[in-house]
């Protein structure tokens, strides 16, 4: 089998039964990366060094027969997600030299496991943006067309999936930045529900919204990553002390029987037509598997993307306010007068141009006179769209929507920021009620790019959702980019 | 109020970049604004009440990182964070 048919099974298989070693496997994604990178630009860190000592280790307990299901498997990470003793940047100049001395909670539980690191992919800055292109550091493009974004802001890991430069990767999803980029790249991306994986060692943008999810060729592999990562941890005062069920265990079963809703607004105008009709297609089709379509209504969806900005951004300010050129992080070379230059001067030279927009209009919203007519609203319009959730899930079990309203467009069309807000009018929603929700694709434009859709799930039922997406993805031929 | 906005934030922009800021900030207030339209209140109980205070965590000593390790991504000199001189 090629590298490139490969899914984390197959990987298991033929590592248990030496047909492959962890070296060899890791040895072929790093010969993809010289090879394509240098035009995909989908990592910011390489850790080749690193990996093959990680194989070698992982390669004496595959010996040894005592493998966990990831020992041995190699992993990008998103560069937001803290590695001890590996840059950490955010895509951010301000964290440009950042080496975190510790280990992010996630990251300790896949080294416990003895995978293999490839690298640190790249992000919009500080994940704030869904197409990469806010990234200081590698601009990432799709894999289908060079000529277009990879989404975002997980566009590094999205891009380094589909290109076949690593078999799985970790992104980080606060308003669709794992869900958007799998669409846009053609590949599967799972959001978990909120509090399922701890945030400690995340990189902070907005706290009550960022989730750790995966990135992969398909519903099963990020199963088998969520299985690896999820549970409670001391650290994270928010991570949940449910139980991590084995969330590929579901996959296989009938979806006879299962009812999926439509939400009308989802698929109204503003949407493009051929991004309707290939999401409506893939409903026909769980349709004749047996499931039952069910139509509904979210009508605050008119206003998720303010409420999911004005929240986001609230956070972010005062999440970022921790950059101040002392404890960690860019320091001007300027010589200063006083503390309050230093900050200053440190924050302007190290922050890109859309992140500071986001932190001023956070501290706008949260500025007295402001609070009550945009943060207090935006938090009652969180509760409206739980509660219309809520309502919803009472006469369904998953949610169809589309993952994005276009597919991937040219980097050019980034540089209005309203219309690249308005643009993440599919994602945001779920991110505002901490649902889980997974985008796999389920069809190509006349262009031949990926159009993804996304399965929306009850709170810490990802099993449905995976299962679900499993089901179409097996009567799916993906189309591979040209590479 | 984007120069105020801009202070509060601890940023600063060049002449030309304030202006730009301004622009896109008006378009991205107007976005903002759609909240306005709809007649909600915020309850924070329903927010708050599943907190649940026995799962919060013992108020003991515990081991923290080393200082040397806390210290290895700053200006420091003796294991101590290095600012500007502010007293005279």
């Amino acid at each position: 089998m090629e590298l490139k048919d490969m899914k984390l099974r197959d990987m298991r298989k033929a590592l248990d039964s030496k047909q492959i070693s962890s070296a060899e496997l890791a040895k072929g994604y790093f010969d993809n990366i010289k090879k394509y990178d240098g035009e995909i630009k989908s990592y910011i860190t390489v850790t080749e060094e690193l990996a093959m000592q990680q194989a070698a280790a992982a390669q004496d307990i595959i010996n040894k027969g005592e493998a966990k299901p990831l020992t041995g498997i190699p992993i990008a990470v998103k560069d937001n997600i803290c590695t001890k003793g590996v840059k950490t940047t955010c895509a951010s100049k301000i964290l440009e030299n950042f080496i975190p001395p510790y280990d992010a909670t996630v990251m300790e539980k896949l080294n416990a496991q003895n995978i293999v690191m490839l690298g640190k992919t790249s992000m919009d800055e500080f994940a704030m943006g869904g197409s990469t292109q806010t990234s200081a550091f590698a601009k990432t493009v799709n894999p289908y067309n060079k000529g277009c974004v990879p989404g975002g802001s997980s566009g590094g890991s999205a891009a380094a999936v589909s290109a076949r430069l690593a078999p799985i990767a970790l992104g980080t999803d606060t308003g669709g930045s794992i869900r958007q980029p799998a669409s846009f790249c053609g590949v599967t991306g799972i959001k978990p529900t909120y509090s399922r994986v701890s945030r400690y060692g995340l990189v902070a943008f907005a706290s009550s919204l960022d989730q750790i999810g995966a990135i992969g060729l398909d519903a099963h592999d990020c199963g088998l990553l969520l299985n690896a990562i999820c549970g409670f941890d001391i650290h994270d005062g928010t991570s949940a002390r449910e139980d991590v069920p084995d969330f590929t265990s579901t996959i296989g079963e009938s979806m006879k029987g299962v009812k999926i809703a439509l939400p009308k607004e989802y698929f109204a105008d503003g949407i493009d037509d051929e991004v309707r009709e290939t999401v409506m297609k893939a409903a026909q089709q769980y349709k004749a598997m047996g499931a039952e379509l069910v139509d509904c209504s979210m009508p605050s969806l008119k206003y998720a993307v303010s409420c999911y900005y004005l929240l986001a951004c609230a956070e972010a300010a005062s999440n970022l306010s921790r950059y101040d050129g002392i404890k960690y992080g860019h320091r001007t070379s300027t010589d200063c007068d006083s503390y309050e230059e230093l900050i200053v001067r440190s924050r302007s030279e190290g922050f890109g141009d859309e992140v500071k927009r986001r932190i001023l209009l956070g501290n706008y919203c949260l500025s007295s006179g402001y609070y009550d007519a945009y943060y207090r609203k935006a938090l009652a319009l969180r509760q409206l769209v739980r509660k219309e959730y809520n309502d919803i899930f009472e006469k369904c079990d998953i949610i169809l929507t589309p993952t994005a309203p276009t597919v991937a467009y040219s980097p050019e069309k980034t540089a209005d920021p309203v219309s690249m807000y308005q643009a993440d009018i599919c994602t945001v929603t779920v991110n505002i009620a901490g649902l889980p929700a997974i985008s796999t694709t389920c069809g190509y434009d006349k262009n031949g790019m990926p159009i993804g859709m996304s399965l929306i799930g009850k709170k810490f039922r990802e099993q449905d959702i995976i299962k679900a997406a499993d089901a179409f993805e097996q009567g799916f031929t993906p189309v591979l980019p040209k590479m | 109020m984007v120069k105020y906005l801009a202070d509060l934030s601890k940023l600063e922009f060049s002449e030309q970049k304030l202006e730009e800021t301004a622009g896109q900030m008006t378009d991205i207030i107007n976005l903002m604004d759609t909240v306005k339209e709809i007649d909600v209140t915020y309850d924070a109980y329903k927010d708050n009440h599943d907190v649940f205070l026995p799962e919060l965590r013992c108020d003991s000593v515990v081991p923290s990182m080393a200082t040397d390790k806390i210290v290895s991504n700053a200006v420091s000199s003796d294991n101590c964070f290095v600012v500007p001189k502010v007293v005279e």
